[in-house]
């Protein structure tokens, strides 16, 4: 009886070796960028990089942050060395950075939800696999801790406030690029993929988009139903698009950035968001 | 030309970041309000007629963005960071935080702003 279950345990197990080599072998599994995770797969890496973030900053202990000149240093730094990827207030990353999978999530939002001795520890050793360095060399430890200070204040300024505290001006608008203006009701499929590649995954909540739960802008659900374009336009196709290529240009003051959307690009975005229904699923 | 005009957002800031050293936050912002208050204040004024709000009976509208799991929204309509303080602001004066919007204003009451803030960054359940 016993040898029989172990015997039966060692086929399986076998088995399943055999498995994993000829999937890993075959390369069935789809690595390419643009392509998005499954959300079981998402969850699992997510669930994996918390929990080791967490647990290894446990024992750290945070300095005292407060004060100017903690800020201004880390503001600094921060946009030296962090911004192309992680972005700020009303200002995009840099293109590479919205091709990225995983998406780096903006700065607003993980000052807000992590602690500083998590912030720290990531940005000290940097994340395996995510594209994220470790700044350890390059970085002195009260330097981290001085980009920690900016990360958790940052999501208390508005983006006029941060505007004014980096001496920025405004993100200029994105040139036009000249396309031939293709009034076709744009491709949803290609929409999805746009969504990934442009990285506004990392700001909002969309269905049918496997990403971060992201809640920097507002959820893109029921965008078919919605009276208002980002509360100051009326929804139609035309003003989406408009919207998604030039949000600072139709309101000064949001958050949104310019990410050089294409006319085609943004079309097949308003194509992607219209064609969910009520709970979120693609209406075919 | 700006670090000099901005000692006031360093004040905030200071104010802002003093709460924040012990241990992580739970992205639940703290507000002096009555939550059930709120849930009746939103009734009232009819909030219902123009977002999505979860727990409020008949809130199912899409004029404006739905208001779910707000306590973990960066911004507030957008332009503001999601401070109690702010959110409040908004509530009661939205066309003087952004000129552009169409949320209108209401004739909402400081403290019946603070208990409307306190009943949306409560309502956390729920994806939306
Ligand atoms: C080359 C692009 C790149 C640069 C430069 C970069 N990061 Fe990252 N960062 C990432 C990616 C990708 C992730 C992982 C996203 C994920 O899966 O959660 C990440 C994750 C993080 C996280 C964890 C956020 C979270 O919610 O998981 C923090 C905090 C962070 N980075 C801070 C910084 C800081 C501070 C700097 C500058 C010193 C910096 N990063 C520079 C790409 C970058
Ligand atoms: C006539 C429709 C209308 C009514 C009534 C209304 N709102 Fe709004 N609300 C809007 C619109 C449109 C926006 C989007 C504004 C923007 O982004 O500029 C908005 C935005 C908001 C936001 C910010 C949402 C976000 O995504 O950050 C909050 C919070 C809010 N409203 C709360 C309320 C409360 C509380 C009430 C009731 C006291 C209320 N609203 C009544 C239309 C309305």
């Amino acid at each position: 009886m016993v040898t029989r279950i172990v015997s039966t345990l060692l086929v399986l197990t076998i088995l399943s070796l055999v498995g994993a080599a000829v999937y890993v072998y075959s390369g069935v599994y789809d690595v390419a960028a643009t392509r998005q995770h499954t959300p079981p797969v998402y969850w699992l890496l997510q669930t994996a990089l918390r929990r080791s973030i967490a647990v290894r900053a446990r024992d750290i202990e945070t300095p005292d942050l407060s004060g100017p000149d903690r800020f201004r240093s880390g503001m600094r730094l921060y946009r030296e060395r962090c911004a192309q990827c992680h972005g700020a207030p009303g200002v995009a990353p840099d293109r590479f950075s919205l091709g990225m999978t995983p998406v780096p999530p903006p700065i607003m939002q993980a000052g807000r939800e992590m602690s500083p001795a998590e912030i720290f520890w990531t940005v000290k050793h940097g994340l395996k696999m995510t594209g994220m360095p470790g700044w350890d060399f390059k970085l002195t430890d009260e330097e981290i801790w001085d980009i920690v200070a900016f990360s958790i204040a940052v999501p208390n300024l508005s983006p006029a406030q941060y505007y004014e505290l980096a001496g920025i001006e405004q993100n200029p608008p994105e040139p036009t690029q000249a396309e031939g203006a293709d009034q076709a009701s744009g491709d949803a499929e290609a929409g999805r993929v746009a969504l990934l590649q442009y990285g506004c995954i990392a700001c909002h909540t969309i269905d049918g988009v496997t990403g971060p739960d992201a809640w920097v802008g507002p959820p893109l659900r029921r965008m078919r139903e919605r009276k208002y374009i980002a509360g100051v336009l009326p929804n139609s196709r035309e003003n989406l698009i408009r919207w998604i290529r030039d949000p600072q240009g139709v309101d000064p003051l949001t958050a949104m950035p310019q990410l050089g959307v294409t006319e085609k690009h943004a079309r097949d975005i308003a194509a992607y968001l219209y064609s969910l229904d009520d709970a979120g699923r693609e209406m075919r | 030309m700006t670090i000099v005009r901005a000692p006031l957002v360093f004040v905030m800031l200071f104010v802002a970041v003093s709460g924040c050293d012990e241990g992580p936050r739970n992205a639940q912002p703290a507000v002096e309000g009555n939550p059930q208050a709120g849930a009746a204040a939103i009734a009232s004024y009819g909030c219902g007629t123009c977002h999505m709000i979860p727990g409020i009976p008949g809130a199912d509208a899409t004029a404006g963005p739905p208001l779910g799991n707000y306590a973990r929204r960066v911004y507030v309509a957008g332009v503001l960071p999601n401070t109690p303080d702010d959110l409040v602001r908004w509530i009661r004066h939205p066309q003087e935080v952004d000129p552009r919007t169409a949320m209108p204003e209401l004739g909402v009451t400081e403290e019946e702003a603070r208990d409307i803030a306190a009943y949306l960054y409560t309502r956390t359940g729920g994806r939306w």
